[in-house]
C-alpha cells in the first residue's frame, strides 16, 4: 500500500491545525507519545484507533484542556502550546464534547445564542452604555440561530427547554452552536456516538455539506462506516502514537492498522 | 533553645490530632467524592461519646500511659459511635442523593448542622472536660530535654501514633486497603475497574469518622469540649488536607503534621519579625492554604501518588 | 409562537408561585394580626420589614454567585461584616479609628473594601474546582471574624460599635425633621408621628430603593450575554470555555457583584440597629441566606426575595415559640436544627427550589424582532 504513510503525513500546504511532538503522560502512564501531525484546510480529517489509544487525551491537547508535557500546537500558523481553551477558539478552532451535558434550563435557542464569539453583551458595561449594540447583535445572532436550526432541520425545537431533548437531537445542536462561533476547524468528539442511524445518516450529510462549503473537520469516531464515509485522510492513532495516514479505502485493509485493532504486534 | 523545643513539643500533640482529623477528611474527600463539610463535627460527636461512656465507666481497671483504662473504653466508643453515626449518614442521606459533588457538599454543610445541634440540645453548650486527673510535667522529660511535656500530651502523641500505623498497614497490607488507595488514587481509573463497590465506600466511612472522633477526643483531652470544637477546627483539616493534596491519604499526614506544627509555631514568628498573636494561628494556616492553591493547587504530595 | 409559550409562562401562576404567594400572604396575615391584637407595634412590624429587606438583599448577592454562576461563598456573614464594620468605623462615634463621616461616605468605603476582598479570595480559587471556593471562603469567614474580634485598637471587638447615626442623619430635610413630627394643614394638626415610627418608615423606604436598584441592575447583567455565559459555566464550565469563554473572568465579575451587594446589605444593617458587634458575623448567617437562595430557587431574583422574607419568618417563628414555652429547647440548637435539616431536605427533595428561573437569557425586546420573521 503506498499511499498510506508510516506515520503521519507531514508539510502539507495549507495545515490549519498542526502538532509537534505532543506528549502527555499521568503518573507514569504515557497517554500520548510524540505525536506530530496535521491537518489539511478544507479537509474532514478522521482520527480512529482503538480504546486507549490516546485519541480524547489529543482532543483535550490540542484544545487547551490539558497542558502537553512536551511538544507543540499550532492553529493557523500561531503558536497556541499552552493557552488557554477559550484563547484556542479565539485562533479559530472550536471543540465538541463526546456526552454533552444538557444546559439545564436553558431553551435551545438560548443555548445556541452561546456559541458566537466576542459578544458586546458579554461585558458588563455595554449593557448599560450601549444597549442598543447589545439589542442589535442579539437580533442577529438569534437570526442565525434560527437558519442555523433550520438548516439541521430542527428548528422546531428552538424555544424548547434543552433537557427534554434526546441525546441525538442534543448532538445537532451542539454542531450547530459550534458552527455559531464560526471556526475554521471543526474538532468533533465522536458525533455519532449513542445516535440512531437514521439521525446518524442525516448528521453525516450535513457535516457533508458543510464541507463542500469549505468548512474544515477533524473527527474522532468508533463508528468506522460512518468515518469511512465521510473522512479523507484518515490518521491512525495506537499506544500514543500516530501508526498511519492515508485515505479511508487503504487505511481500511492495511495490515498495520488491522493488527492493531485486533491488539496483534503493531 | 529549649523554649523552641517546648513549642516543637506541643506542636507534636496538636499535629497528632489533626493528622488523624486530616486522614478521615482526605479519605472520604477522594473516595465519596466530596467535600465534607460535617467531618470536623463527627470528630465533636467521638469527642461527647467518649465524655458520656467515660463518666459510666471511668473508675475501671488501672493506668495505662498515665491514663486509666477506661478512658480507653470511651476512646473505642466513642470512634464506634462516630463511624455508626457516619454510617447512618451515609446510608440514609448520602447515598439516596441524585446530585453532584456539589450537592453532596451543600447536604454535609447541613448533616454538620444537625449533629452540633443534636449535641447542643443535649448538652448545652458549657465547656465540659474529661475526669482524668491532670498531672505536671513528666520529670525524665524535664531532667532530660528541659522542657515541660504532660502524660496526656505525651499518651495522645504515642496512642495517634499506633492509629496512624494502623491506618497504613490497612492500606499497603490488606485487600481493602490496597481498593481504598486505588479509588483514591485515581477514582476514574478504579471506577472503570469496577473497584467502586458499596463495601469500600462503607469502609472509608468507618475508618475516616472512626480515626476523626480519635481526633476529637484527644481534642478534648488536649483542651476542653464543647458543641463547636470539631467545626472550629474544620478550617485548619482542610488546609491540611490541601497541603497535601486531595486524594493522598499520605500526603494528608504530611499536611496534618506540617499544619499542626506550625499552628503551634505561630508565636515564634514573632521572633523572625512577623508579630502575630497566637489567636490567629488558624488564620495563618488559612494564608498557607491560599498559597499552597496559588502556586501548587495539587498539594506538597499531589505527584508523589 | 415562540412569544406566546413564553408569555404564557410568565403569564400564568405556576405552582411554586402559589406556594411563595401563600407563604408570604400568611406571614403578612399573621404579623397584622400580631398587631391588631397588640403582640406587636407598628414600629416593631416594620422593623422586622427592614431587617427582611436586608435578609432579600443577602440573598440576592448570593444568587449571583451561586443561583447564576454556581459559586460556593461560604462567606457571606464576612462580605456581611465588611460593609457593616466599614461603614460603622467610618461614621460612629466610639469609633478607634476614623469617625464622624457621612455614612455615605461609609458606604463606598464599605462597598469598596468588599469587591477588594472578593477579588483577593478569588484569584487563588476561582481557576480550580468548585469545592476550593466553597473551603476558602469558610476559611476567610472565620478569619475576618477572628480580626474584628481581636484587633480592639480598630474595631472595639468585642464591646461593640455603639453611636453609629442613622444612614440619612446628615441629609436635607430628613436629618433635620423635628421628632415627634407633625403634618400642619393650615393651622390643623393633620397627623403626629412619633420618631421612632418614622425612622422605622424611612429605614423600609430606605431598604425598598437599596432592592429596587440591585433588582434593577441584576436584571440588566442577567437577561444578557453576559448572564447567559454565566447560566453555561454553571452546568458545564468545560463546555463554556470550549465555546471561547474566559470563565475565570466571569466567575470573578460575578463573585465580586455578589459579594458587593452583601456588604450593600451590612451597611443598611449597620445603620438601621445602630450597634454592631463581632456576634453579628456568626457564621450561620450565610447559611440563613444560603437556604433563602435554594429554597427560593437558585438562579431567580424573584425566589431570593421569597427567601429573604422566609428567614424572618423562620427566626421569629422559632423565638416566639421559645417566648410561649412551648420547647424545652435551646433555641439556639432549634434554629440550627432546623437550618440544618432544611438544607439536607431542600437538596433532597427539589433541587430547583420553589421559584427556579424561567426566563430565558436573552436581551429584552430582541425576540420579539425575530418572531415577525
Amino acid at each position: 500500500m503506498s499511499n498510506v504513510t508510516q506515520g503521519a503525513v507531514l508539510g502539507k500546504d495549507d495545515p490549519v491545525l498542526r502538532t509537534d511532538g505532543l506528549k502527555k503522560s499521568f503518573g507514569g502512564l504515557t497517554a500520548t507519545d510524540d505525536v506530530s501531525f496535521e491537518v489539511e484546510r478544507g479537509t474532514i480529517t478522521g482520527l480512529i484507533g482503538p480504546n486507549g489509544a490516546g485519541k480524547s487525551t489529543l482532543f483535550n491537547l490540542v484544545s487547551g484542556f490539558y497542558e502537553p508535557d512536551e511538544g507543540s500546537v499550532s492553529v493557523n500558523g500561531t503558536d497556541v502550546t499552552d493557552h488557554e481553551p477559550h484563547e484556542i477558539v479565539g485562533e479559530g478552532m472550536v471543540r465538541t464534547f463526546q456526552t454533552p451535558r444538557k444546559p439545564e434550563g436553558m431553551s435551545v435557542r438560548e443555548a445556541m445564542l452561546v456559541g458566537p464569539q466576542g459578544q458586546t453583551g458579554e461585558s458588563i458595561l455595554p449593557l448599560f452604555t450601549s444597549s442598543s449594540t447589545v439589542r442589535r447583535e442579539e437580533r442577529q445572532s438569534l437570526e442565525r440561530a434560527e437558519e442555523m436550526l433550520e438548516r439541521f432541520e430542527i428548528a422546531d425545537l428552538a424555544t424548547q427547554s434543552a433537557t427534554d431533548l434526546s441525546g441525538g437531537q442534543m448532538k445537532l445542536v451542539e454542531l450547530a452552536r459550534a458552527m455559531m462561533s464560526d471556526p475554521d476547524l471543526l474538532l468533533l468528539d465522536e458525533p455519532v456516538a449513542g445516535v440512531n442511524p437514521v439521525l446518524a445518516q442525516k448528521l453525516a450529510g450535513f457535516i457533508e455539506e458543510l464541507h463542500a462549503e469549505g468548512q474544515s473537520f477533524l473527527i474522532i469516531e468508533h463508528d468506522m462506516s460512518f468515518i469511512m464515509r465521510l473522512a479523507d485522510p484518515i490518521i491512525v492513532l495506537n499506544q500514543g502514537s500516530v501508526l498511519v495516514e492515508g485515505p479511508p479505502d487503504a487505511v481500511r485493509s492495511d495490515d498495520r492498522v488491522v493488527d492493531a485493532y485486533l491488539g496483534g504486534p503493531a | 533553645m529549649a523554649s523552641i523545643l517546648q513549642f516543637i513539643a506541643n506542636g507534636l500533640v496538636f499535629s497528632s490530632i489533626i493528622v488523624l482529623g486530616s486522614i478521615g477528611l482526605s479519605l472520604v474527600y477522594s473516595i465519596a467524592d466530596f467535600a465534607n463539610f460535617a467531618h470536623g463535627d463527627t470528630m465533636t460527636i467521638g469527642a461527647y461519646g467518649a465524655l458520656v461512656t467515660f463518666g459510666l465507666v471511668g473508675g475501671v481497671g488501672g493506668t495505662f500511659l498515665g491514663l486509666p483504662l477506661g478512658f480507653y473504653i470511651a476512646l473505642v466508643v466513642g470512634m464506634g459511635l462516630a463511624a455508626v453515626v457516619a454510617v447512618i449518614t451515609h446510608v440514609f442521606v448520602y447515598r439516596p442523593l441524585s446530585t453532584t459533588s456539589i450537592g453532596l457538599l451543600i447536604t454535609s454543610i447541613g448533616v454538620a448542622f444537625v449533629y452540633r445541634a443534636g449535641l447542643q440540645a443535649i448538652f448545652g453548650t458549657d465547656f465540659r472536660n474529661y475526669d482524668v486527673p491532670r498531672s505536671g510535667p513528666l520529670p525524665f522529660i524535664q531532667d532530660s530535654l528541659g522542657i515541660a511535656v504532660t502524660a496526656r500530651g505525651l499518651a495522645i502523641v504515642v496512642l495517634a501514633a499506633i492509629l496512624v500505623a494502623g491506618t497504613h498497614a490497612l492500606l499497603q497490607y490488606t485487600t481493602l486497603g490496597r481498593k481504598m488507595r486505588a479509588m483514591a488514587d485515581n477514582p476514574d481509573l478504579a471506577r472503570v475497574s469496577g473497584i467502586r463497590t458499596k463495601r469500600v465506600i462503607l469502609a472509608t466511612w468507618v475508618i475516616g469518622s472512626a480515626l476523626a472522633a480519635a481526633g476529637g477526643v484527644f481534642l478534648g483531652l488536649f483542651s476542653q469540649i464543647d458543641p463547636r470544637i470539631g467545626f472550629d477546627l474544620l478550617l485548619i483539616i482542610f488546609a491540611a488536607v490541601i497541603l497535601g493534596g486531595i486524594g493522598s491519604v499520605y500526603g494528608a499526614m504530611l499536611g496534618g503534621f506540617l499544619i499542626g506544627m506550625i499552628h503551634e509555631l505561630t508565636p515564634l514568628l514573632k521572633d523572625v519579625g512577623i508579630p502575630i498573636g497566637i489567636q490567629y494561628a488558624p488564620a495563618v494556616a488559612f494564608v498557607i492554604m491560599v498559597v499552597v492553591l496559588l502556586a501548587r493547587p495539587r498539594g506538597i504530595a499531589g505527584e508523589l501518588t | 409562537m415562540s412569544t406566546a409559550s413564553l408569555t404564557d409562562r410568565i403569564g400564568s401562576f405556576s405552582r411554586g408561585e402559589q406556594v411563595a404567594t401563600a407563604g408570604v400572604g400568611l406571614l403578612a396575615a399573621v404579623l397584622l394580626v400580631g398587631v391588631v391584637v397588640g403582640w406587636i407595634t407598628v414600629t416593631y412590624l416594620l422593623y422586622l420589614v427592614a431587617l427582611a429587606g436586608m435578609y432579600v438583599l443577602l440573598s440576592m448577592g448570593l444568587n449571583v454567585q451561586w443561583g447564576y454562576g454556581g459559586l460556593i461563598n461560604f462567606s457571606v456573614a464576612a462580605f456581611f461584616g465588611v460593609g457593616a464594620y466599614g461603614s460603622a468605623l467610618l461614621t460612629a462615634d466610639s469609633s478607634p479609628v476614623a469617625g464622624g463621616f457621612s455614612p455615605v461616605v461609609g458606604l463606598v468605603a464599605g462597598l469598596l473594601v468588599a469587591a477588594v476582598l472578593a477579588v483577593i479570595i478569588g484569584i487563588p480559587t476561582l481557576q480550580l474546582r468548585d469545592d476550593y471556593l466553597a473551603i476558602a471562603s469558610l476559611g476567610l469567614a472565620e478569619v475576618v471574624r477572628m480580626i474584628v474580634l481581636n484587633e480592639r485598637e480598630i474595631t472595639a471587638g468585642s464591646a461593640g460599635l455603639t453611636g453609629i447615626p442613622l444612614f440619612f442623619a446628615d441629609w436635607p430635610v430628613l436629618g433635620s425633621l423635628e421628632y415627634p413630627f407633625v403634618l400642619y394643614v393650615g393651622d390643623t394638626a393633620l397627623f403626629t408621628m412619633e420618631r421612632s415610627l418614622l425612622i422605622a418608615e424611612l429605614n423600609v423606604l430606605l431598604v425598598v430603593v437599596f432592592i429596587a436598584v440591585v433588582y434593577l441592575f441584576l436584571r440588566r447583567i442577567h437577561l444578557s450575554p453576559w448572564g447567559r455565559v454565566l447560566r453555561t459555566i454553571r452546568t458545564d464550565e468545560d463546555l463554556a470555555k470550549s465555546l471561547g469563554k474566559d470563565t475565570y473572568r466571569f466567575k470573578m465579575q460575578a463573585f465580586v457583584i455578589g459579594s458587593v451587594i452583601m456588604a450593600l446589605a451590612g451597611v443598611f444593617y449597620t445603620h438601621l440597629v445602630l450597634y454592631l458587634n463581632p456576634q453579628d458575623l456568626a457564621p450561620v448567617l450565610t447559611f440563613y441566606v444560603w437556604i433563602a437562595v435554594i429554597l427560593g430557587g437558585s438562579g431567580s431574583d424573584r425566589g431570593a426575595i421569597f427567601g429573604g422574607f422566609t428567614i424572618i419568618a423562620l427566626q421569629q417563628g422559632t423565638r416566639f415559640l421559645n417566648a410561649a414555652g412551648t420547647i424545652p429547647v435551646d433555641p439556639a440548637a432549634l434554629r440550627l436544627m432546623i437550618v440544618g435539616v432544611l438544607i439536607i431536605a431542600i437538596v433532597r427533595v427539589r433541587q430547583e427550589g420553589i421559584l427556579p428561573p424561567e426566563k430565558e437569557l436573552i436581551w429584552p425586546g430582541s425576540t420579539e424582532g425575530s418572531a415577525d420573521e
